[in-house]
This record gives structure tokens, sequence and C-alpha cells, in this order.
């Protein structure tokens, strides 16, 4: 079993209003206004994907998708329940996390490759590899606030696919620059997510899920609406959302 | 390419390590391990008239209980009015009960100073019974009458501890113009290879243990440590690598600024109290900037450890790294410039002619202990700050308080001895005091010094980290 979910809710506590200093947490201690509400953005998920598998999950916005993922990539700890994953774990949450516009196309390579748990070896042995990718050419050695914002996208995607995760968790399918790179970089995360690795995939795309899953998760208020093959899922999902 | 150490490897040369230092600092540390400082106690300071000529059959006595295991030289203030006087005095020192000379030192009468004390050092270092009744004796056996010396008194003074002065065996009032100096012996030194060869077994055992620990496969806090230190290694690299470069990416003078910045508040600080307070500090200029370099590290550290977590939270919201990474990252970066703000030290110290001593060596110990008491302090505050933003200007208020009440520009005395209690509980001055006996006087300070030093870093780091630990889970909550 690659990953394993048991039981998995996550609580938020929301305050009325946003206590940020001491003094308001002070005052609205001892004027007894001090009010939470809490809100269950996962309630008693379960599933299990076994190695190799490609899961997808689909939800309304607000349903919990991003949680969940969050979640299983060790960002947030459930309130209750378990989570056990057995390998190797490379969230594409976000592009370009931890980008430093002061430093150089290269620098940021190491830099955010780092953050991404590459080792130092691996980008040494990949860094060219990313450079042609990303087709920043000469481009690299300058700082990337120079960048537009197609650039800084190029570059981030190239760091993020480089490598050949055993469970890559995906936040829709990131296709980013031009068309020509679009293209191109739809290519790559296809070939990332067909190459027998285990992928936790969330889209707003029917088709992609049908097309790409061996299996489908549907979240709905933080709750497991329905989950088995994606055919039967994705018709109830279909026939739910046109009513 | 680097090559990959195993852990037995590593635990080898630990150990090694730990040896080479023990031994090393041993000998650094050379008296100061033996001997507590030494210590003068004086009679008087002033004088009110002389006990007369001190004829051949004058027996001078002062009585005096001793605070200290070890006599080296006693000191007394003659009268010698301009003349060469022919013969020696005879100093003796005597244990009253049963009469037994304990140490006898004669001084030619016309080596001693007229009107100001005269320090006479034993040949040896005289074994006295600390608390028990003293008798110094002096006697002039040769003396010529005219040409022979006196001995200043006070008669408003009394001895410290007790003790009374005598002229021909009869009791005086007052005080003769006398002062002791001497040492104790710690047991430190004598015990050194016994308490290092001890912590050296245990830290052995503990190696052995994670060795096996680890062939086992069974966890422990240690192994853990270890692992996510050589996990984490290229990632804190990385991010000390930024804060570093995009530091000064825009300045003309780039690094430069690292030990511009401690020298040119040297000099301003040097200007302003060398000539406004006056004090008299030997060698100003280094006692202040180590003052400063040591301090603007901290203040440095802990203003960019404050915002660590909440500044990061773009990251941490959307890739899970371990959040201690952020604060030690900070640290460490600050701890760099710590670094190259030395050699401005190094300058000053050749400017100022101050000598290099082997007690440079001890250097990275304060430097290791305020890294360490700083990534504690960032703990707490970067973990406060994520649930108030006002901490920050509140920090700012307390480290400025925090600057003033920790003796930089000021000499220690500044503070009465019952007040003192306001230094002890500040660590940047136990770091501080240690640096500035290793580079003014040269010399290791005394053990204790060490203790404290440890004892400084270690409890807050523990503290800071407890503190962080059972909140880092609520942060991203609250980002």
């Amino acid at each position: 079993m690659m990953i394993k979910a048991e039981h998995v809710s996550m609580k938020f506590k929301i305050t009325h209003d946003r206590i940020q200093s001491m003094k308001e947490f002070i005052v609205a201690k001892l004027k007894g206004t001090l009010r939470y509400e809490e809100f269950w953005a996962l309630k008693d998920v379960s599933f299990e994907i076994s190695k190799g598998e490609v899961m997808g999950i689909i939800g309304r916005n607000g349903a919990g998708k991003s949680t969940l993922l969050k979640v299983i990539s060790g960002i947030l700890r459930p309130t209750e329940g378990t989570v056990s994953v057995g390998g190797n774990i490379v969230p594409m949450l976000e592009l370009g996390a931890g980008f430093d516009g002061d430093l150089s196309g290269r620098e940021n390579i190491f830099l955010n490759g780092s953050i991404l748990g590459y080792s130092e070896e691996f980008l040494r042995n990949k860094y060219e590899e990313i450079v042609r990718f990303s087709e920043l050419g000469k481009f690299i050695e300058m700082p990337i606030r120079n960048y537009s914002s197609g650039m800084m996208m190029r570059l981030a995607f190239s760091i993020a696919t480089v490598v050949e995760p055993e469970v890559l968790i995906v936040d829709e399918i990131l296709s980013v620059g031009d068309e020509a790179f679009q293209k191109k970089s739809k290519e790559r995360m296809l070939q990332l997510m067909g190459g027998g690795t285990t992928v936790l995939f969330v889209s707003h795309s029917i088709q992609q899920i049908e097309d790409m899953c061996d299996s489908v998760l549907w979240l709905d208020h933080g709750q497991t609406k329905m989950t088995g093959d994606p055919e039967t899922v994705c018709k109830a999902y279909k026939r739910f959302m046109d009513q | 390419m680097k090559r990959k150490i195993s852990l037995p490897q590593g635990c080898v040369i630990f150990l090694l390590l730990y040896a080479v230092l023990a031994v090393g600092v041993y000998y650094i540390g050379g008296e100061q391990f033996w001997y507590s400082p030494n210590q003068t106690v004086q009679g008087t300071s002033g004088s009110t008239s002389t006990v007369g000529e001190i004829g051949k059959d004058t027996l001078l006595e002062q009585t005096f209980v001793p605070t200290v295991s070890e006599i080296q030289s006693v000191s007394l203030v003659f009268a010698s009015p301009g003349k060469q006087n022919p013969g020696e005095a005879v100093l003796q020192l005597l244990d009253p009960s049963c009469g037994k000379v304990l140490a006898e030192k004669k001084a030619a009468l016309s080596g001693l100073a007229n009107n100001a004390a005269t320090g006479i050092a034993f040949d040896q270092p005289v074994r006295v019974e600390q608390g028990k009744l003293l008798v110094f004796k002096l006697t002039v056996p040769a003396a010529q009458s005219g040409r022979s010396i006196s001995v200043w008194y006070d008669d408003k003074q009394t001895f410290p501890g007790g003790g009374s002065w005598y002229l021909n065996g009869e009791l005086k009032q007052g005080v003769l113009c006398f002062s002791y100096t001497g040492r104790t012996p710690l047991s430190f030194g004598r015990n050194y290879a016994k308490i290092m060869s001890g912590l050296g077994l245990l830290l052995a055992l503990y190696c052995i243990n994670l060795v096996w620990r680890q062939k086992k496969g069974r966890k422990s806090q240690g192994l853990n440590l270890i692992n996510a230190f050589t996990r984490y290694r290229f990632l804190l690299h990385q991010l000390v690598a930024r804060d570093f470069k995009t530091k000064y990416k825009r300045s003309v003078l780039g690094v430069f600024w690292s030990f511009l910045n401690p020298l040119l508040a040297m000099l301003v600080q040097y200007v302003i109290f060398s000539t406004i307070f006056r004090s008299n500090i030997a060698n100003f200029p280094v006692y202040l900037l180590i003052g400063i370099v040591f301090f603007n590290f901290f203040t440095e550290a802990t203003n960019m450890g404050i915002a660590s977590i909440v500044g990061n939270a773009p990251l941490i919201t959307k890739v899970y790294i371990p959040k201690y990474i952020f604060p030690v990252s900070r640290v460490l970066s600050s701890a760099i410039n710590l670094l190259i703000s030395l050699i401005p030290l190094l300058l000053v110290m050749v400017i100022t002619g101050t000598a290099f001593r082997p007690s440079l060596l001890l250097l990275p110990f304060p430097i290791v202990c305020t890294i360490l008491f700083c990534i504690g302090m960032c703990f707490l505050l970067s973990a406060a700050m994520v649930f108030f933003r006002d901490t920050q200007f509140l920090w700012s208020v307390v480290s400025m308080l925090w600057m003033y009440a920790t003796p930089l520009f000021y000499p220690e005395s500044i503070l009465p001895q019952k007040y003192m209690f306001i230094f002890k509980i500040n660590p940047m001055y136990h770091f501080i005091r240690f640096a500035r006996a290793i580079i003014i006087s040269g010399t290791s300070p005394e053990p204790k010094a060490y203790l404290f030093c440890i004892i400084a870093s270690v409890v807050p780091l523990l503290i800071g980290g407890i503190v962080f630990k059972k909140n880092q889970n609520k942060f991203i909550l609250n980002l």
C-alpha cells in the first residue's frame, strides 16, 4: 500500500475577528468575546492507493480537495486519523516555492530544488536538463526579477517536473507558458503520471479524470460522497452537477 | 564529490575531536584551572601616621585572618625618608598557635619605596589555613639608628575579617598599611583528567548505543537528530546562502559592510565614551569592539529570526519542510556575519598592540554558545510571533533595554556588588565576559565561567526547542 488514509478529519477554528496582537487577545479574553467557530474541512475520509495506481479527486470548490492534498503531503497535520505514505513524495501544489528575485536562475534552481527536497547530487546531474527544458538559455545567469512571468513559470515547471517521484501529488495539471511550451509541459506531466508512479490527482476536468485515473474519490463538504471506478463515479458526479 | 561518512566513522571522528579538545583546553586553561584568580586583601587604603623609626630591637606585628589558602606576596607602605639605608628587613609569616615560622623573606632596605606600597613576594607561595589567624612579623635586625625605615598605619580602620597590630608586643589601635595577595587551589584542575575522561566515556557509550540502535533499526532521539541533519543539510546550506547573497546584493560595497558596520559603530562609540564617560578600562577599543560584535550578532539574529516563520508563510503553507529550519538558517546566516566581523576585531587588536596569546584559540567556545543561545531565542520569538504579530515591536524595545543592561561600553564595576545578579542572569554577559577574558587578559577564565556559558546557552535552547515543537503544528493555522 503506497498511501493509506484512515478516518482523516481536519478541523479549523475560525475566530470571528482575526486576533493577531496580544492586546486584542487580552481585551477579547477579558470581555469574553473570544469565540471560535469550528469548521470541519475534512470529516472521516478513508482511502487506500496501491503502488502505481492513479487516483483522482473530484468535488466542488471548497469540498476539501486541496486540504486533503496538504494533509497527505504532510503540510497539515490531521486533527483526527492517520496518514501513512510509503515512499518519497513530491507535492506539486505550487510552482516556484521560495523563488528569490535577487538571485539568478541558476541559484534559484538549487534553492527551489532543495526546498522540494532534491539532493545536491541529483540537482547537479539534472541541472543541464532543467535549463534545456526551460529554454531559458543564457538568461539563466540573470536575476529572476528581470524575467517575464512566463519565463519564471517555465523555470519553476522545469524544476518541479525533473523528478521521478514514487508518489506524485498534483493539484490540477499544470500547463504554463506560451502555446508551444504549454503543449510540451502537458506532455511532460502526462509522461510523469503515466510512468508507473503513484499519483494523487485533483482536477476539475472530468474528461482528464476519466482518461487517466484508475479510481476516483468524490468529496463533498469534506466527506466522501462516493468512491470507485472512474466511469461510475464520474457519471454520478455529472448527474449531480447538472441538477 | 563529497565522501559519505557512516555513523560509526562519524562517532570515531567525534570522539577523537573531543579528546583533542579536552587536552587542548587543558593546556590553554593552564593555571586558571588549578587556582582561583589572585585576590588581594588590603588593610586600609588610607594612612594617618608612621609607627616611628624601626630600630634593631623593634618588633612590628600584624595579625589577620587569611581568606585564601596560598599567600604569594605581602605589601607594606614604608617610609624611608630619602636615604640609602643599610641592612635588610626580615618579613615573616607565623602560625600563632604553635609559633612556627611558615615563611621568611629578607628585603634590602635600600630597595623599599618611600611612602608607597612595596610588594614583597615570598620565594614560594605560602600554604596557610583559610580562616585561621596568622601573624605577620617585621624586624630589621641590623638597623642603624637614624638610618632605618618606618611603616605607615591607619588608626581609623580595622583589618577586614579581624586582626590588629602590635608594636613590641603592645596592642595598638587601627591597622598597618599592609596587604596580602594569594589564591586558593581549585579541585577542578586536579580532577580535570577524571572529569573529562568520565564525560568522554559517557559519550563513547552513547555513540556505541547509537550505532547499535542503527544496526537493529531502532529509533532514538539522537539518531533522528543526525538523520534530520544529514537530510536537510543541503536545504539549510541553500537557505543560508540565499540570506547571505541577497543581503548585500544591491549594495556597492557588498560584503564589506559586514565588517565596516561594527568598525564604524565602534569608532562612534569609542569617540563618545572615551571622552564623556572617561572609564579607565584597559584596552578600551578592544573591550568595546568585542561587546559590539557579539551583541550586534544577537540583535541581528533575533530581529531576523523573529519573522522567520511568518515571513516564510508562502513556503510553509505549500511545501513540507521541517519548520525549525527557518529560525536556524536565519541565525546561521547572521553567524557568518559574526565571523566576518571578527576581521575588524583582529585589525583593532593589531593596531592597539593586544598580544595574541594561545587563549585566543578558545574563541570558538563563546561563539558557539552565543549561536546556540540565539537559536533558542529565535525558536521562542518566532513561535510567539505567529500567534501575536506585535511580538516584533515588543522585542525591539526589549532588545534595546537588553543592550543597555549588558556592559558593552561601560565597565562591570558600574553596578554595586549587590546588583551584580542583573549581569549574572544575562546570558550575553557571560559570553562577552568570556570572550574578553581570552582576548584582553590573554588567559582562560575560571572553570565556573565555562559552566555558566554552557548553562546560559543550552537552557534557553532547550526551552525554545520545547516551546517551538509543542506549537509548530498550530503555526499553519495562524499564518
